[in-house]
C-alpha cells in the first residue's frame, strides 16, 4: 500500500505552486480572447496557387478600414485574417482583394457581433456557477448519510477545492499558450471547462464513494481509511484516465486542426482532474478532521 | 412435452433468464447494425440476389445517412437580431415566430437541405433568429437572399396621444415655476451690475456656451432668430430688461455688437436678396415630363420674357411653369443668401438691378426668367446669453411617433398578386391574407373606419388609404405609384414571404465544404486509432473481462452510432468529441466493475458471487460519477451555443448507453462464459487460482 495520505505535505504543496503559477500566468498575461468573445471576424482561406507573403496580403487590404488587422500563416497554404469589422460587405471584400493577390478557396468564415460576445462571456460564466452549484448540492445530497468524522458538505466543498484546482491549471497553461502561441479561448473552450468540472468531479466522488462504503466497518483511524480507499481506488483511478487520454491524445496528434484547441484543455483538465482526486481532494479531507480533533 | 417448453419459456429458471437478456442483446445488436449500415447490407441483398439468381431474395432495409453539423460537411451558420421595439409586448412571441417561419420558407425555396431555423431569446429579452444552412455552396447568395425578404407591416394612427397624468402636469409646472423663480433671481443679479460672463458660466443651462460666458459668436437671423429676435433693438453693450420666454426656456441676452456681415474674402457687404422666378424644364434637364426640347423650351421662354412685368409676372408664372407648386405660390422664393441656390441662379440674380426680370437663365433645372423683387444688407449681431431651461410636456411623453403597429404583419400574408386599378389601369399589388390575418384586417378596418391605415413595406409607408368601411374577405391593395415592373418585383417578393419585423445580421459562422471533410476524415482516423489503443490496453490489463468490455464497447458503438441516425443527433466536430469522451466513460464504468470483481476474487469469494458482487459494490460509484457529469450536460444543452450544445447532447446519450452497456451486457456476457472452465483458469481474469 502506497503512503499518500501520509504524505500530504508534498501532495499539497505541488498542486498550491501550480494554481500559484497559473494566477501569476493569469494575472501577467491574461486569456486570450478570440472572436467569439471580443465580437469580431476571422476568414480563412487556403491559396491553390504559391501563398503570398503577410506583407502583401496586408498592403492588397490596408486602405479597407477593417480594424485591427491580423495576418496569421498557418498549415501549409493556408492563412488566417482576423480583423474588427463584422459585416458582410466587408466580407465579401476582402475575398475580392485578396483573390487579386492569387488565386484562393474560403476554407472558414466567422464574424461575431460585439453583442453577442459579451452574452457568450456573461453565459459562461452562468454556466460554470450552475454547475459548481449542482455539482456540490449532488455530493451533499449522495453523501448525506456521512457524518462522521467529516460532515457530507464538506465532501462537497472537497471536491469544490479539486475543481477550483483543475480549472486554475486549465486556465494557466492557456494563459501561458495564449501569450507565446497565440492559442485563443473560444466557446468550445468553455465546454471544455465545464466538462473538465464533471470528469473531475467524477473521479473525486468515486474515491470518496469508497472511503463511504470503507469508514463504518474500518478499524483503522480516518487518515489510514481515506489513505487504504485512495489506494483501492488508484488503479482505477489511472487505468480510466489512461484509457481516456489514449482517445483524446490520439485526436490531438491526428485528428482535424478545429477541435485540436478544445481536445488540449480537455487533455490537460483529464490530468490534472485525476491528479487532483488523488493527491488533493482527499488529503484535503484528512487536513479538516485533524483541525476538527485539534491535532 | 410442448407443455414442458412452453413452461419454460414462461417461467425461466435464472440461467434461462440470462439467455432471454443475450437474445435480447443480440436483437439490439442487429437492428443497430442495420441502421448503422443500412447501405452495406442493401448492397450485399443485391449480391445474394444476383449470385443466387433471384433465389435469394432478402427484405431491404431503409438507408438513413448521419445528419452532419454545419462543420463536418460546410455550411453557414447565421444568427439575425430581430428588431421588436415597434412591437406590442404580448405579440412580440408571435412576431418573431413569424419571422422564422418566412425565413424557413425563403431558405426552402433556396434548395437546403433540411435547414435548421429556431429563435432564441437572450437572457437581457432579445430576440435572435439563427439560420443553419448546411451545405450551402453560395453563401452570399443565400445571405443576401434572406437579407431582401421584404419587411410588411400594417399600422394604425396612434388612437390618441398620450396626455400628462396629473401627477406629471404639476411637476412640469412646478419644474417651471421654480425656472422662473431662478430666472428672476439671475436677471436681477445681472441687472445689478454683476458680470454677465461668470453669470454666465455659472447659471447658464446652455452647456455649448456656458464656458464661454453664454457668448454665441456672430449669428445673424437665419442662424438664431429667436435670440436675434431679441437683441436686435438693443443699444451695444445692453442686456434685456425682462426675462423672454422662448420654446427652450428663460432667455438673458446681451448684445455685445452688431455690423453688416462682410463677404470674408473680398470684403464686400453680404446681400440678401428677395425674388421670385418662372422655369421651363426640357428634356434631359432634373426632373422633367413636358416633353419640349431644349430649343423648344428656350423659344417658349423668350416669348414669355417678352410679355412679362412686374405685375403679370406672378400670373405667368402660374400659367406657365413648370415648377411643382408654382402654380399656388407664383414662384416666390422669399429672402435668400448668396449661395442658397445654384450657381447660375445665383450668379444671376445677385448682378441683376432690383426690380427688373432676368434673360433667360439656364441651370441643370431648365430655363429661368428671375424677377428681382428687393435687395438689403445682412445684420450680424455678437451677443450672449444666459439659459433657464423650462420643460414642455415633450420631454415627458418623448417623440411620439404618429403611427403604430397592428397585430396584422407580413407572417399573415397568404398571397400577393399584379391587377390594373379600374378606374384609371394603374397597376397595383393585391394582398390576400390567410384566416387569421383576414380576422385581424376586419378588426383593424372596423375600428379605424374614416381613420388611415398604412401599408409600410421595409419601414416606409407606401399606402395610406383612408378606411371607407370595415373590410371582411381578408383582402387589401396598395395602390402606389408604381409602374409595372415594379409591382411585379413587389408581388413576387411578397410571395416569397413577407418578414413581420425587421432582422439585421449579427453573427455569421461559414464552414467551407473541404475544411468539413478534412476535418472529418482526420479526425475519424484519430478516433479509431484511439479505439483501437484502448481495446489492446484493456485485454492485455484485464485478460478476459477486458475482452468481454471490448466486444460490449463494440456493442455500445453500435447502439449510440444507431440512436445518432434515428434520433436524430446532428453531428458537429464537439459532439464527435463528446461520443469519443462517452466511450471513455463507457471504459471506466467496466474498469470499476473489474477492479471490484478482482478484490473480490482476491477475498477467495467463489466466482458467480464475485462477479454479483463486484457489480453490486461497482454500481453506487458508476451512478454518482456519471450522474454529476449528466447534470454538467444538461445545464451545457442549456447553454445554447449549438457547438456546446452538441457536445452535450452526445455525451449524454454516450453515458447513458454506456451504463446500459456495462450494467447489462458486459454483466451478461461474464455471467454467461462463468463456469467450471473459468474456474479453473483464473488467471485469465487476471487473479492467482486460489490455492
Amino acid at each position: 500500500m502506497y503512503r499518500i495520505i501520509q504524505k500530504r505535505n508534498i501532495w499539497l504543496t505541488i498542486s498550491g505552486l501550480l494554481v500559484a503559477v497559473s494566477v501569476v500566468f493569469l494575472i501577467l498575461w491574461g486569456l486570450n480572447f478570440g472572436i467569439d468573445f471580443t465580437g469580431g471576424s476571422l476568414l480563412e482561406v487556403r491559396f491553390t496557387e504559391a501563398r503570398p507573403e503577410v506583407g502583401q496580403v496586408q498592403d492588397s487590404l490596408a486602405d479597407m478600414n477593417l480594424g485591427s488587422l491580423l495576418v496569421q500563416p498557418v498549415g501549409e497554404n493556408e492563412m488566417i485574417l482576423r480583423f474588427q469589422d463584422t459585416s458582410e460587405q466587408k466580407h465579401e471584400e476582402v475575398l475580392e482583394k485578396l483573390s487579386g493577390v492569387n488565386a484562393l478557396e474560403e476554407l472558414r468564415y466567422d464574424s461575431v457581433g460585439p453583442s453577442i460576445g459579451q452574452e457568450l462571456k456573461r453565459k459562461s460564466l452562468y454556466a460554470i456557477a450552475v454547475v459548481l452549484i449542482a455539482i456540490v448540492a449532488y455530493v451533499a445530497w449522495a453523501f448525506r448519510k456521512v457524518f462522521k468524522p467529516v460532515a457530507s458538505w464538506k465532501y462537497g466543498l472537497a471536491a469544490i477545492i479539486a475543481l477550483f484546482h483543475d480549472v486554475m491549471i486549465v486556465l494557466g497553461v492557456f494563459a501561458f499558450l495564449g501569450n507565446f502561441y497565440n492559442i485563443e479561448i473560444n466557446s468550445a473552450f468553455v465546454a471544455a471547462i465545464l466538462t473538465v468540472l464533471g470528469y473531475s468531479v467524477n473521479d473525486t466522488i468515486v474515491v470518496f464513494d469508497r472511503l463511504r462504503e470503507n469508514l463504518p466497518k474500518s478499524d483503522e483511524d480516518f487518515e489510514g481509511t481515506v489513505n487504504t480507499s485512495v489506494n483501492q481506488t488508484i488503479t482505477r483511478s489511472i487505468n480510466t484516465s489512461l484509457t481516456t487520454l489514449l482517445v483524446l491524445l490520439a485526436i490531438l496528434f491526428f485528428g482535424g486542426d478545429t477541435i485540436r484547441d478544445f481536445v488540449l484543455a480537455l487533455s490537460i483538465g483529464v490530468f490534472v482532474g485525476t491528479y487532483s482526486s488523488i493527491f488533493l481532494a482527499s488529503p484535503v479531507l484528512v487536513v479538516w478532521e485533524k483541525l476538527r480533533s485539534g491535532e | 412435452m410442448s407443455d414442458n417448453i412452453f413452461l419454460k419459456i414462461l417461467k425461466p429458471s435464472a440461467r434461462g433468464k440470462l439467455w432471454y437478456v443475450f437474445v435480447l442483446i443480440i436483437v439490439l445488436v442487429v437492428v443497430g447494425g442495420l441502421i448503422d449500415a443500412g447501405g452495406v447490407y442493401n448492397k450485399g441483398v443485391d449480391w445474394l440476389k444476383t449470385k443466387t439468381n433471384d433465389m435469394v431474395v432478402l427484405p431491404k432495409t431503409k438507408e438513413i445517412p448521419f445528419r452532419l453539423g454545419l462543420d463536418l460537411q460546410g455550411g453557414t451558420h447565421l444568427v439575425y437580431e430581430a428588431d421588436i421595439t415597434a412591437v406590442d409586448a404580448k405579440d412580440r412571441d408571435s412576431a418573431v415566430e413569424g419571422a422564422r417561419d418566412v425565413i424557413e420558407r425563403r431558405v426552402n425555396i433556396f434548395g437546403v437541405a433540411e435547414p435548421v431555423v429556431q429563435v432564441n431569446r437572450t437572457a437581457t429579452g432579445e430576440y435572435r433568429i439563427i439560420a443553419e444552412l448546411a451545405g450551402v455552396r453560395d453563401v452570399k447568395e443565400a445571405i443576401k437572399m434572406i437579407g431582401e425578404t421584404p419587411l410588411l407591416e400594417f399600422k394604425e394612427k396612434r388612437a390618441e396621444k398620450r396626455e400628462l397624468t396629473e401627477e406629471e402636469k404639476a411637476g412640469l409646472e412646478e419644474f417651471n415655476r421654480q425656472a422662473e423663480t431662478q430666472a428672476e433671481e439671475v436677471l436681477g443679479k445681472v441687472l445689478s451690475g454683476g458680470d454677465f460672463f461668470a453669470l454666465a458660466k455659472e447659471y447658464s443651462q446652455d452647456e455649448n456656451t456656458k464656458e464661454n460666458g453664454g457668448d454665441l459668436g456672430w449669428i445673424t437671423e437665419g442662424d438664431n432668430s429667436e435670440i436675434v429676435g431679441i437683441v436686435k433693438d438693443l443699444d451695444k453693450g445692453a442686456i434685456t430688461k425682462d426675462l423672454v420666454k422662448t420654446g427652450q426656456g428663460y432667455e438673458i441676452a446681451k448684445l455685445e455688437d452688431k455690423r453688416t456681415k462682410k463677404n470674408p474674402f473680398n470684403d464686400e457687404e453680404a446681400k440678401e436678396v428677395k425674388a421670385s422666378h418662372l422655369l421651363i424644364c426640357f428634356e434631359g434637364s432634373l426632373s422633367c415630363d413636358n416633353g419640349l426640347s431644349k430649343e423648344e423650351a428656350l423659344a417658349k421662354i423668350t416669348e414669355l420674357k417678352k410679355q412679362a412685368n412686374k405685375n403679370n409676372f406672378a400670373d405667368l408664372v402660374k400659367a406657365n411653369s413648370t415648377e411643382p407648386g408654382a402654380d399656388q405660390g407664383g414662384g416666390d422664393l422669399g429672402w435668400f443668401g448668396s449661395g442658397d441656390m445654384v450657381e447660375a441662379f445665383d450668379k444671376a440674380v445677385f448682378a441683376q438691378v432690383v426690380g427688373t426680370i432676368s434673360d433667360p437663365v439656364e441651370t441643370e433645372f431648365g430655363y429661368h426668367l428671375i424677377y428681382k423683387q428687393a435687395e438689403r444688407t445682412v445684420e450680424e449681431y455678437k451677443a450672449s446669453h444666459i439659459l433657464i431651461r423650462t420643460m414642455t410636456e415633450a420631454d415627458i411623453l418623448g417623440p411620439q411617433d404618429d403611427w403604430k403597429n397592428t397585430e396584422l404583419t407580413g407572417k399573415n400574408l397568404k398571397r400577393a398578386v399584379v391587377q390594373f386599378n379600374p378606374n384609371d389601369n394603374s397597376p397595383e399589388v393585391s394582398l390576400e391574407f390567410d384566416a387569421e390575418g383576414a380576422n385581424l384586417f376586419e378588426e383593424i378596418t372596423a375600428r379605424n373606419v374614416n381613420k388611415q391605415v398604412a401599408i409600410f413595406l421595409d419601414g416606409y409607408a407606401i399606402s395610406a388609404p383612408t378606411v371607407n368601411e370595415k373590410i371582411s374577405g381578408g383582402k387589401a391593395v396598395i395602390s402606389g405609384s408604381f409602374n409595372i415592373q415594379e409591382a411585379k418585383l413587389l408581388a413576387q417578393r411578397l410571395n416569397a414571404g413577407a418578414l413581420p419585423v425587421p432582422i439585421e445580421l449579427v453573427s455569421q459562422k461559414t464552414v467551407g465544404a473541404s475544411l468539413g471533410h478534412e476535418s472529418v476524415s482526420n479526425s475519424l482516423r484519430a478516433s479509431l486509432i484511439g479505439l483501437i489503443l484502448v481495446a489492446i490496453f484493456m485485454i492485455i490489463y484485464y485478460r478476459l473481462p477486458g475482452l468481454l468490455a471490448v466486444i460490449s464497447l463494440g456493442i455500445y458503438g453500435v447502439l449510440i452510432l444507431a440512436i445518432f441516425k434515428i434520433w436524430p443527433v446532428t453531428l458537429t466536430l464537439a459532439g464527435l468529441a463528446g461520443f469519443i469522451l462517452s466511450i471513455g466513460m463507457a471504459v471506466d464504468a467496466n474498469v470499476l466493475i473489474f477492479e471490484r470483481l478482482k478484490e473480490e476474487l482476491k477475498f477467495g469469494k467463489p466466482l458467480r458471487s464475485a462477479i454479483d458482487e463486484g457489480f453490486r459494490r461497482a454500481w453506487p460509484s458508476i451512478r454518482d460519477g456519471n450522474f454529476s457529469t449528466l447534470i454538467t450536460c444538461f445545464i451545457l444543452i442549456q447553454f445554447s451555443t449549438s457547438i456546446v450544445r452538441g457536445f452535450a447532447v452526445t455525451l449524454s446519450l454516450g453515458i447513458l448507453i454506456s451504463i446500459f452497456s456495462a450494467i447489462v451486457v458486459t454483466k451478461n456476457l461474464l455471467v454467461l462464459i462463468a463456469g467450471e472452465w473459468l474456474e479453473k483458469r483464473r488467471w485469465l481474469l487476471g487473479v492467482k487460482n486460489n490455492s
